[in-house]
């Protein structure tokens, strides 16, 4: 979907990429990493509103040394910032950002009433955007990079600013807009749980590097080798009864963790809870999350 | 539920049939010059329903009829005594199109409303975008920098177009009608259309040009259209100022202060595109100026250029830094 080569990117002596090489595959993609870690500025190469410093980069098979303005008939963009202009209606602004692509006003009018449909805005479609709620704004703001039918289309950050409740339905939103307009995605954020309710794959980038590119089934589906323990009484006792048995245990401030070696460990673990007069309130195979895989490639 | 799967095919298999960019650039002008004459423009539509009236009363109805139309030969012998004829005293021509770009105390015209016009035309038209970021969405489009600057600058050039050239346009006509409507008019007259039109597009383009300069330097669209107006004033009163004073003491340099004004710049390209001098009207008298048309010229490249050249440049560096 998306190849750069050795690609550089300075803003005076700031490298925001630094000989930054990925093949991003076809699918939904989520480029994660902390502020200011150069996500935008890849999401703006490749979509050529900036020019690389050095390097190569191919998008749906163009490259983008030329033809910068026509690959983008073929992506849909909904920048982080609130771009969208207060003094228009709903649909105004979305036939507008339509015909803008390169839509006749008959085929924007009818793939906006269509998005809008999808969107589940009825009668607020007509009053101004000004009007409208930081959701509805994000939705409009999503509309707008879909209106033309892009086979991709770049998310920048697209729950930034919602609350729990918007942010969940923004991401339902994202997954069923592209989901019936079969569009490709490329989600670039600084949160964990976006990209494991939206993508399929993650890149995870760090000054300007790429750290890890991973399918994101594989990372959430992998099984630690760890045992998550939540008992009551003398947790001393339960751990020293368990260093008797070579067998460590970490508090982690929730729960202790405990090494899983073979099904005999959950043996050995109700043994010395036994032993050290406590009670075993959860015993559980734990998940790897995210989470951890994140902070430890970040840190 | 067969219902709901074929809206989402039909969703799915959208064909947008996206057009070519020199329609997307000229379908987003002639759109937002079409929203000029929205009822939320009342402002707009007032000055042009004042320019064509103003116009329709002076240069049409008491106008001097078609015998002095289009340039007579004038002089500036009402400032001196009946016997005198010393070097003060000059004849010059004066032509119904390039007067009626002229100030309302130069005998023209309705340069104050032009100005005004481009200034709330302009004010908000670049921007806007930038203060509300849409900037960044329209492009992403598939449109450039420039195809997005000649898309801002359609409907500011094509509203002016409507109050300079076609103004004009209107008056030739109803002179050719005073003149009996005879087709040996139309044909003797040929080269005044081309020069109407071409000077209409002169005015038009520089006003235009510097108006979406100043919207896109100073984005709130009240500081822009207000920057522009004093600074076409502005620089058209200090070049008179300093011209009069310069030439009252006879120093030399006098004509290129007012290269400094662009309304002074433009006026001599009109004089020029008429093949007349260019006469400056200032201390009550007109004065020669002594200024060659490929200077003007040079100056209004300049002028041109360099406010692309600047637009181009904030819009980049917009995107650069969000």
């Amino acid at each position: 979907m998306i190849k750069a080569t050795n690609v550089t990117k300075k803003y005076g002596g700031l490298k925001a990429l630094d000989d930054f090489s990925v093949d991003i595959p076809e699918g939904k993609i989520g480029v994660l990493g902390p502020n200011g870690a150069g996500k935008s500025t890849f999401v703006k190469i490749a979509l050529g509103l900036l020019t690389a410093t050095s390097g190569e980069i191919t998008v749906l098979g163009e490259k983008l040394t030329k033809n910068t303005t026509n690959i983008r008939k073929k992506i849909g963009y909904m920048p982080e910032h609130d771009c969208v202009p207060d003094e228009m209606t709903g649909v105004e602004f979305l036939i507008e950002m339509g015909m803008v692509s390169g839509m006749s006003l008959a085929g924007a009018t009818e793939r906006t009433h269509e998005i809008l449909g999808h969107l589940r805005m009825g009668e607020e479609k007509y009053r101004l955007i000004g009007e409208y709620s930081g959701g509805m704004r994000q939705k409009v703001k999503l509309a707008q990079g879909l209106i033309h039918a892009p086979e991709l289309i770049f998310l920048d950050e697209p729950t930034s600013g919602l609350d729990p409740n918007a942010r969940r339905e923004m991401l339902e939103t994202i997954n069923g807009l592209t989901e019936v307009s079969n569009t490709k995605v490329l989600l670039s954020t600084h949160i964990l749980q976006d990209v494991e309710m939206v993508c399929d794959t993650v890149i995870i980038v760090k000054d300007g590097k790429l750290q890890m590119q991973e399918n994101v089934e594989k990372i959430i589906g992998k099984k630690s080798n760890f045992i998550q323990v939540r008992i009551g009484g003398p947790v001393e006792d339960f751990i020293s009864e368990l260093k008797k048995k070579k067998i460590t245990a970490e508090d982690d401030g929730r729960a202790l963790i405990i090494p899983y070696k073979n099904d005999s460990t959950y043996d050995q673990i109700i043994d010395a809870t036994v032993k050290s007069n406590c009670l075993l309130y959860e015993m559980e195979r734990t998940t790897q999350s995210m989470d951890s895989v994140y902070q430890e490639i970040i840190e | 539920m067969k219902k709901k799967a074929q809206v989402s095919d039909r969703f799915r298999d959208f064909d947008a049939n996206l057009t070519t960019r020199p329609w997307i650039v000229l379908g987003m002008g002639l759109r937002r010059f079409e929203k000029f004459f929205s009822t939320k423009n009342k402002i707009i539509m007032g000055l042009v329903v004042i320019i064509y009236l103003w116009t329709l009363a002076f240069d049409v109805l008491l106008a001097s009829g078609s015998e002095n139309y289009p340039c007579v030969l004038r002089d500036n012998g009402d400032f001196f005594d009946d016997d005198y004829s010393g070097p003060l005293m000059v004849e010059f021509k004066d032509c119904g199109p390039l007067t009626y770009y002229g100030d309302l105390f130069t005998g023209g015209g309705i340069r104050i409303l032009i100005v005004s016009l481009a200034a709330i035309a302009s004010g908000g038209m670049i921007g806007n975008d930038m203060t509300n970021k849409s900037l960044h969405l329209y492009l992403s489009r598939p449109i450039s920098r420039i195809d997005y600057l000649i898309a801002r600058f359609i409907p500011v050039f094509l509203l002016l177009l409507l109050v300079t050239a076609v103004p004009n346009l209107i008056v030739a006509a109803a002179m050719w009608s005073d003149g009996g409507l005879k087709t040996e008019w139309i044909t003797g007259h040929k080269w005044l259309i081309v020069n109407i039109f071409v000077q209409g597009i002169f005015y038009s383009a520089a006003y235009s040009i510097i108006g979406l300069t100043f919207s896109t330097a100073l984005k709130k669209e009240s500081n822009a259209s207000g920057a522009f107006f004093l600074f076409v004033y502005g620089t058209s009163i200090i070049a008179e100022l300093f011209f009069t004073i310069l030439k009252a003491f006879g120093i030399d340099g006098a004509d290129g202060v007012l290269l400094i004004s662009v309304s002074h710049v433009l006026d001599m390209i009109s004089y020029a595109i008429f093949d007349i001098e260019y006469y400056v009207q200032a201390g009550f008298a007109p004065w020669k100026v002594d200024i060659s048309d490929t200077e003007a010229g040079a100056v209004f490249t300049i002028i041109f250029t360099g406010c692309c050249g600047f637009m181009y440049w904030m819009i980049l560096q917009m995107e650069a830094n969000k």
